[in-house]
């Protein structure tokens, strides 16, 4: 059991949901996760905080602000994501955080998106 | 980013991972220090050198991960201020080889350590099964063999 444990377990009780992570934006590792079998959290870890990194990056060269959240909807599934920089709210001096929510085509993202930016609020 | 390979099998498959993980520099190398491979590398002496540190950090995480954990260490990773490298040993019919790879902000070491498992994966199921058994590291023909690989990667060694 870690300090993310709870967070990460409300957000995997989201219907629909199959994984949820907490990654290091800047190095792309798991710092904790709660998988449905068959996922591969090393993987999916590593490509969201790349993707994240670089809506952020974009965002801010586009002068549109920070990312607040990140959505990416492919055939057979969707991956949202929202950091805890964004927010300026760190865990224990990290800002660099990302929740990641890993959930099939068919799952509520409102639900999912008001969950991901309540788990960052409990992050802080 | 130019690649160059002495044995053929092994062109295709770095060069995925090189371009995948978005790595600046990259060298698959024997644990003697021999060059297979390398990716980025401008100057022979650079590869030489490059080589001869990779397998030294590799030996010693193995001896140290076999003092401490029983078996030696897989992977190493180092993380400098704008640089980072991680080397890991891949294990084929053709025997173990290390790969270093370095890599910057463009990239990150979990993108580095996913692309370095379909690496391996890549480099098991392509490897020619050996035929003879290798000499040993440091034969005498140590240094001919080390600058004919350097030729056959940079066309003569510098």
């Amino acid at each position: 059991m870690t300090p993310f444990t709870p967070i990460l377990e409300t957000l995997t009780r989201q219907r629909g949901v199959r994984a949820s992570l907490i990654v290091s934006e800047s190095d792309g590792l798991v710092v904790d996760a709660h998988l449905r079998f068959g996922q591969d959290g090393e993987r999916v870890a590593a490509l969201a905080a790349s993707l994240y990194r670089k809506a952020r990056l974009s965002a801010g060269a586009a002068r549109l602000g920070t990312v607040v959240f990140l959505q990416l909807d492919a055939e057979r599934g969707r991956i949202c994501a929202a950091g805890s920089s964004v927010v300026g709210h760190s865990h224990e001096g990290r800002t660099d955080l990302v929740i990641v929510v890993v959930a099939d085509p068919a799952a509520n993202v409102g639900l999912i998106r008001m969950e991901l930016l309540k788990a960052l609020e409990s992050l802080a | 980013m130019k690649i160059a390979a002495v044995e053929a099998w092994v062109e295709a498959p770095l060069k995925r991972f090189v371009d995948d993980a978005r790595a600046r520099l990259a060298l698959l190398l024997h644990p003697s220090g021999q060059v297979l491979a390398q990716a980025g590398f401008t100057r022979a002496v650079d590869v030489m050198t490059a080589c001869a540190l990779a397998a030294a950090a590799h030996a010693t995480a193995g001896e140290l991960g076999r003092q401490l954990d029983g078996r030696g260490f897989r992977g190493l990773h180092y993380a400098g201020l704008e640089k980072q490298l991680y080397l890991a040993a891949i294990d084929t019919a053709r025997g173990v080889y290390i790969c270093l790879t370095v890599f910057d902000q463009a990239s990150s070491l979990g993108l580095v350590r996913m692309y370095f498992d379909d690496l391996s994966r890549e480099l098991t199921a392509a490897a020619p099964p050996l035929i003879a058994l290798r000499e040993p590291a440091l034969g005498a023909d140590f240094e001919r063999d080390l600058d004919a690989n350097l030729s056959a990667l940079f066309g003569r060694a510098s």
